[in-house]
């Protein structure tokens, strides 16, 4: 009796700790098919809640992005025009998808999306949505996949403080969905209330200069010279429905590139 | 009515009810309300301990599954399940459990339901934060979520029975 009871519990608890750090199997996630199936119905279901409100967003994000093609402005150079650019090659391409499932409250936080490896997404890409980033896609199948949200305890992106450009990386502290915090930040150095905090681009994995908060509060850290920086999110996680994944198309240079740095060796 | 179609419904109503509106909802404070445990209370007293923690397991891993949380429920809702017999052994009534059908709250009266259910919830609260948090600096978080969630599953769990469960006739 007690041994099945062990056992169970070993397998229960296994599963929880491991997929912390890797998923090793889709089939106990809301990735896999089935689950995934059940919860994009839900979110039919569901959607409709806050349709008025996702409606004026994505009408604003269209204004604002038809402010900037070519047919709103006036062309001053006569009749040649070409397209075929060469000073700026394209690096970033936004998939838009769906959140069909999520949660805010737990200490570690996941996102479902409603696309996969079908739709081209990988482990390790970035998710933003309108407002901020969102997390990094954590475990995919053939139509859904997982997301690893910044609501989660080790999700260490770099990110950046606006005006003086300095960084540090983005923690959670698991209790308040609305606020995160950036350490690493040394209390030399003066930080506005209210400054906006970026991503800072560094992995590649999000583009420089993505929205991700406001620094709310600073607090010195005892015994290190160190600001411990409160900061709220500008997404609110409690309400995300649309969300973009972003595919960087120059990840396996930066990668190869960065992986030709030697080793520090120690006997050296 | 069929004892294994009865369980079956009780078993697909609290699934529902668990995964697609208790685990989205946001209540606020770390509150979490958990429902499901009603449907392992309400199992046969003769049920072996085996089966019961089976069971346990399998609709652990289904509500796992659903709500993205990889395990947190299947432990402890096995843990729940192997410390059912315990826990009623304590608080057995005189003549023991052989003439009753099941641990309802009508069956049973309110007093046993309390001790043996509301104490089987708390250990099972308490089991799922710890495991869920999981670091000793903050055991004060953990005994806040249980404490302000204990009550308001329990509540939740009586008004299901309440609602859903008739009484018996005599009495």
């Amino acid at each position: 009796m007690f041994l099945v009871f062990i056992a169970l519990q070993l397998i229960a608890l296994s599963t929880y700790f491991t997929f912390l750090e890797f998923p090793r199997s889709q089939y106990l996630t809301s990735a896999s098919y089935v689950s995934g199936s059940v919860l994009e119905v839900r979110n039919d279901i569901t959607k409709h809640f806050n349709l008025s409100y996702n409606n004026d967003m994505l009408q604003r994000e269209n204004t604002w992005l038809r402010q900037h093609q070519p047919a709103s402005f006036q062309k001053l150079q006569g009749h040649t025009f070409k397209i075929d650019d060469t000073l700026f090659h394209q690096q970033y391409l936004f998939i838009p998808a769906t959140v069909i499932n999520s949660t805010v409250t737990k200490r570690n936080n996941y996102f479902t999306l409603n696309i996969g490896y079908r739709q081209g997404i990988k482990r390790g890409m970035g998710v933003f949505s309108e407002k901020g980033i969102v997390g990094i896609i954590h475990n995919t199948s053939e139509h859904f996949s997982v997301v690893k949200s910044v609501l989660t305890e080790n999700i260490n992106i770099d990110v950046m403080i606006e005006p003086i450009g300095l960084f540090g990386l983005l923690k959670w502290d698991g209790a308040d969905p609305r606020r995160g915090s950036i350490t690493g930040i040394s209390n030399d150095l003066k930080i506005k209330k209210w400054s906006k905090v970026v991503t800072r681009g560094g992995s590649g994995i999000f583009p420089r200069g993505l929205n991700v908060g406001h620094i709310e509060k600073l607090r010195p850290v005892e015994g290190k010279p160190l600001w411990d920086v409160v900061m709220r999110y500008s997404e609110d996680y409690r309400t995300l429905q649309r969300v973009y994944v972003i595919k960087n198309l120059m990840q396996a240079e930066q990668d190869s590139l960065e992986a030709a740095i030697p080793e520090d060796k120690e006997e050296e | 009515m069929n004892e294994i179609l009865k369980h079956s419904i009780r078993f697909i109503a609290l699934f529902i009810i668990q995964a697609f509106i208790l685990n989205q909802l946001e209540v606020g404070w770390g509150i979490q309300l958990m429902v499901y445990p009603l449907f392992i209370m309400l199992l046969p007293f003769d049920l072996g301990l085996i089966y019961l923690m089976l069971i346990a397991f399998g609709m652990g891993m289904l509500i796992d599954a659903i709500s993205n949380t990889y395990g947190l429920h299947t432990s402890s809702l096995v843990l729940f399940a192997y410390l059912r017999p315990v826990i009623m052994k304590i608080f057995s009534p005189r003549d023991g459990y052989e003439k009753m059908r099941e641990g309802n709250i009508f069956e049973m009266g309110t007093r046993w339901f309390i001790y043996v259910f509301g104490g089987l919830l708390a250990i099972q609260h308490f089991w799922f934060f710890l495991i869920e948090i999981f670091r000793l600096d903050e055991v004060f978080f953990v005994l806040q979520k249980t404490i302000l969630s204990l009550p308001l599953s329990y509540a939740l769990c009586y008004l299901l029975q309440a609602l859903f469960i008739s009484k018996p006739k005599e009495r």
